[in-house]
C-alpha cells in the first residue's frame, strides 16, 4: 500500500452496505479518497500502519473512519477502543455506522469516545442522505485536530 | 382524662387487664359477703350478750330494790309487833304515848321519811311524829286494802305522785290476839336525785337507764322525777323490749317486777353500747378488706402477667417473623401451663417449617431467576440478531431495487418501475415491523425511570414534531393545560407520539381534521385523553385495538405495523394505570389512559 491521502476509512465487512455507502458518497463527491477495509484487523493495520499497511505512516491519519460494529475477527468496538486508547489516533474522527439500535452499543461507543452514533436505515434513501451527510459535515464542515 | 373514661369498654382492654379486673371483682364479692356474714352473725351473738347483761343486770337491781324493800319491812314489822305500840292503841292513846312516839321516831333514818304514824283499825290517825313534815292526801286505805290482798304488809305500797314529788308507804299491821287493831305507815321519797341516779348507772354500766313504775302501770318515774309516759310497753316480764330514742337510736330494755314491792323496774341501755364489738370489727374487716384486695391485686397481676408474658412472647416472636426474621423461637420463661408450653412449641415448630419453606423458596427463587436471566440474555441476544440479521438483506433488497430503479430507469417500463417500488415499499414496511416489534419486546425488560412528567410540554413538542412537515393550518390543535404525569419521561414521550401520530393519522384524510389531548382530574389519578375526528373505529372491535399486529382498517386506508397501541397499552400497564378508548366508524376516536398520581418505584 503506498502512502496516499486517504480522506475516509470504510470498515464494513458486508459488500452489499459497503457499496451502497460508497455510491451514497460518490453521488457528492466525497468518494474520491476512500478505502475499503473489510474486517477490523486490516482497519488496525490500517490506523497503527502494521503488517498489510506498514509502510504508511501512522500519523498520516484518515479524516474519518466509519465503523460497521459486527464484523468477523475484530469487532467495530474493539477497534473503537485501540483508536481512541492510542494517543497518536484518538484525534481521528470515528462515526459508527451500524444496523443494530441495541442500547448497549450506543452506550459503550459513547463511552469509548465515539464521534457519531448511525443506524443504518433500512430504506435506501434514508440511508443514502445518512451517508451523504455524514460525509458532508466531516469531511467539509469539521476543521479536524491536524 | 375525660377521654379515658369516657371510652372505656370492657372489651378493649388486654387479656391481662381482664384478668385481674375480674379477679379482683371476684375477690372483692368474696369479701363483701364473707364480711357481712360474720358482721351479721357477730352482731346477732352481741345482742344475745346484750340480753343477758340486761337480764343480770336487771337481776341485780331487783334483788337490790327488794333487799331494801324487805329492809324497811322488818323494821316496820318489828316497831308494829312492840307491846307498848299494841298498849298504846288498846288504851285508846291514853297509856305509852311517849314510848310510842319514840318506837315511831326510830323508824326514821334520814330526811327521805317524810311521815311516820300510827292508824286505827279505822285507817284513821291516831298519832304521828314531828318528823311528819308532808300532808299526804293518798287513799291510805286503798294502800292498806292492796296490802291486804296481797296477804303480805311488808311489801311496799304503790308509789304516789305529790307536788311533784314521788313517794311510797311502808305499811306494817299491828295485831293484838290475831286482831288487826290498827297500822304503822310510813311514807318514804323515792327520788334519789339525778347525781345518785347517774352514779348508779355508771356503776351498772352500758350506759344504762332506769324506769320503775307501779306494776298495773299507773305510774311511772325515772328515779328524778315523775314521768308522765314511757317510751315503751311492756308485753312481759323478763323479756327484751327495743324501742327507739332520738339521740341513742336502738334501745333494748327489760321489765322484772321487785319482789316484796309493787313496782316495776325497767333497765334500758342502747344497742350501741353492746355493738361497739361490731364497729370495731367492721372497721378491721374494711382494713383487712382493703389488705386483701391489694394483695389479691398484685397477686391477680402476676398471675395474669404470668399467664400472658408467653402469650406477648408469641406475640414478639410472630410480629419478629411478619417483619422477617425467622430465626425468632420462642425461648425460656415458657415455664407456665401445659396448654402454653404446648402452644409455644407448636409455634416453634411452625417457625421451623416457616424458615425451612423459605429457604427451600428463596433457593428455587434463585434458580428460577438465574434462568431467567439466561432465557433473557439468550432473548437479548436473539433481538440483537435480528436487529441487525435481518436488517441487513433488507437493507441489500431496498439499497439494490433503488439502485436499480436509478441506474435503469430508461431500460424499465412502468410495469417494471412499479414493481421495483412495490419491492422497496414492502422491504421498508418489513424494516418498520421489525423495529417496532424489537422495541416492543425491549420494553418489557426496561426498568421505569420516574420523574415529574410534564405532560403538556411534551404533548405540545410531539404535535410540533409530527406536524412538521405538514402544511400548517392543516389540523386543529386543542393542547390542554395537562397536569404533570409521575412516570418515565421517554415511555411518555412513546406514548403520546403514538396517540398522536394515529390521531393525526386517522384524522388526515378528513376536511377539518381536529385533535384534542386534555384531561380529567380524580383523587389518586388522573385521565388523559387524545380525541380526534378522524376514522373512528367500531366498538365491538375495541378490545382488539391493543394486540400485537391487530389492526382495524386496511393499510391501503392507513399504515401501520399494529404495534403501537400494543406498545402504549404495555407502557401504560407498566405504570400500573390503564387504558381504553371511544369510538365511532367515521365519528373520530378518544384514547383515555389513566396514570396514578404517585407512582412509586416498587
Amino acid at each position: 500500500m503506498n502512502n496516499d491521502k486517504i480522506d475516509v476509512l470504510l470498515v464494513e465487512d458486508n459488500p452489499h452496505d459497503a457499496e451502497m455507502t460508497i455510491r451514497a458518497l460518490a453521488k457528492v463527491n466525497l468518494a474520491n479518497k476512500l478505502h475499503h477495509v473489510k474486517d477490523g484487523v486490516a482497519a488496525l493495520d490500517f490506523i497503527f500502519a502494521r503488517g498489510e499497511y506498514k509502510e504508511r505512516q501512522i500519523d498520516n491519519k484518515p479524516k474519518i473512519v466509519l465503523l460497521d460494529i459486527k464484523m468477523p475477527k475484530v469487532d467495530g468496538i474493539e477497534v473503537l477502543k485501540q483508536i481512541k486508547a492510542d494517543e497518536i489516533t484518538r484525534t481521528i474522527p470515528v462515526v459508527i455506522m451500524t444496523s443494530s439500535k441495541e442500547e448497549q452499543d450506543i452506550i459503550t461507543s459513547y463511552n469509548l469516545g465515539v464521534n457519531s452514533y448511525v443506524v443504518k436505515p433500512v430504506d435506501f434513501a434514508g440511508f443514502a442522505k445518512a451517508v451523504s451527510e455524514l460525509g458532508f459535515y466531516w469531511l467539509i464542515t469539521n476543521q479536524s485536530a491536524d | 382524662m375525660k377521654h379515658l373514661f369516657h371510652q372505656f369498654s370492657f372489651g378493649r382492654l388486654s387479656i391481662r387487664q381482664r384478668m385481674t379486673f375480674l379477679i379482683c371483682t371476684l375477690l372483692l364479692v368474696s369479701i363483701i359477703i364473707y364480711g357481712y356474714a360474720n358482721y351479721y352473725s357477730i352482731k346477732k351473738a352481741s345482742l344475745i350478750v346484750g340480753k343477758e347483761r340486761l337480764t343480770a343486770i336487771s337481776r341485780q337491781v331487783n334483788n337490790t330494790f327488794s333487799q331494801s324493800a324487805q329492809f324497811l319491812a322488818s323494821a316496820s314489822n318489828a316497831a308494829a309487833a312492840r307491846k307498848e305500840v299494841i298498849q298504846f292503841l288498846k288504851s285508846r292513846g291514853t297509856l305509852y304515848r311517849s314510848e310510842t312516839l319514840d318506837i315511831l321516831g326510830k323508824l326514821r333514818r334520814d330526811s327521805t321519811w317524810v311521815w311516820i304514824g300510827l292508824l286505827d283499825s279505822n285507817k284513821a290517825p291516831v298519832i304521828r311524829t314531828d318528823h311528819s313534815i308532808i300532808a299526804i292526801k293518798a287513799n291510805i286505805g286503798d294502800a292498806i286494802s292492796s296490802a291486804r290482798g296481797s296477804g303480805d304488809f311488808s311489801k311496799m305500797g304503790k308509789i304516789y305522785v305529790q307536788n311533784g314529788a314521788v313517794y311510797f308507804p311502808i305499811i306494817s299491821a299491828v295485831n293484838d290476839d290475831g286482831k288487826t287493831i290498827g297500822y304503822i305507815v310510813s311514807w318514804k321519797s323515792l327520788l334519789a336525785g339525778s347525781k345518785a341516779v347517774d352514779q348508779f348507772s355508771e356503776l351498772v354500766g352500758a350506759r344504762s337507764t332506769f324506769y320503775m313504775g307501779n306494776t298495773d302501770g299507773s305510774l311511772w318515774t325515772d328515779l328524778i322525777k315523775p314521768l308522765s309516759q314511757v317510751p315503751f310497753t311492756i308485753k312481759k316480764m323478763g323479756e327484751v323490749l327495743e324501742y327507739e330514742r332520738p339521740v341513742d337510736g336502738e334501745m333494748m330494755a327489760m321489765a322484772n317486777g321487785i319482789p316484796h314491792t309493787n313496782w316495776v323496774l325497767v333497765v334500758a341501755f342502747s344497742e350501741k353500747s353492746v355493738l361497739t364489738g361490731i364497729k370495731s370489727f367492721a372497721s378491721w374487716i374494711i382494713v383487712a378488706g382493703v389488705i386483701l384486695m391489694a394483695a389479691g391485686f398484685i397477686a391477680a397481676s402476676v398471675l395474669s402477667r404470668n399467664i400472658t408474658k408467653p402469650l406477648n412472647l408469641l406475640t414478639n416472636a410472630a410480629a419478629n417473623i411478619s417483619r422477617g426474621n425467622y430465626s425468632s423461637q420462642v425461648m425460656g420463661d415458657l415455664d407456665g401451663s401445659y396448654e402454653l408450653r404446648k402452644l409455644a412449641s407448636a409455634f416453634n415448630i411452625m417457625v421451623g417449617e416457616i424458615d425451612l419453606m423459605r429457604n427451600t423458596l428463596e433457593k428455587k427463587v434463585k434458580e428460577r431467576t438465574a434462568q431467567l436471566e439466561n432465557v433473557n440474555k439468550e432473548l437479548e441476544a436473539f433481538s440483537y440478531s435480528v436487529s441487525h440479521d435481518l436488517r441487513t438483506p433488507l437493507r441489500a433488497i431496498n439499497g439494490y431495487s433503488v439502485m436499480l430503479s436509478e441506474d435503469y430507469e430508461d431500460k424499465l417500463d412502468s410495469d417494471g418501475k412499479r414493481m421495483l417500488k412495490n419491492i422497496i415499499n414492502n422491504a421498508t414496511m418489513m424494516g418498520q415491523l421489525i423495529d417496532d416489534l424489537l422495541s416492543f419486546s425491549k420494553l418489557g425488560r426496561k426498568e421505569l425511570t420516574l420523574s415529574v412528567v410534564d405532560m403538556q410540554s411534551l404533548a405540545e413538542q410531539v404535535t410540533d414534531e409530527l406536524l412538521h412537515n405538514e402544511p400548517p393550518g392543516k389540523y386543529k390543535i386543542i393542547i390542554e393545560a395537562l397536569p404533570p404525569a409521575s412516570a418515565d419521561q421517554g415511555m411518555m414521550k412513546q406514548v403520546l407520539l403514538n396517540l398522536i401520530s394515529n390521531a393525526i393519522k386517522y384524522s388526515s384524510k378528513k376536511p377539518n381534521p381536529q385533535i384534542e389531548v386534555g384531561f380529567t382530574d380524580e383523587a389518586i389519578s388522573t385521565v388523559y385523553f387524545v380525541k380526534d375526528n378522524g376514522a373512528g373505529f367500531n366498538m365491538a372491535y375495541a378490545d382488539k385495538l391493543f394486540g400485537v399486529f391487530q389492526r382495524l382498517h386496511s393499510l391501503e386506508d392507513f399504515e401501520g405495523s399494529g404495534v403501537g397501541l400494543a406498545l402504549v397499552n404495555r407502557i401504560i400497564l407498566k405504570h400500573k394505570g390503564e387504558i381504553w378508548a371511544e369510538g365511532a366508524e367515521n365519528q373520530g376516536a378518544v384514547f383515555y389512559f389513566r396514570l396514578p398520581k404517585n407512582l412509586n418505584e416498587s
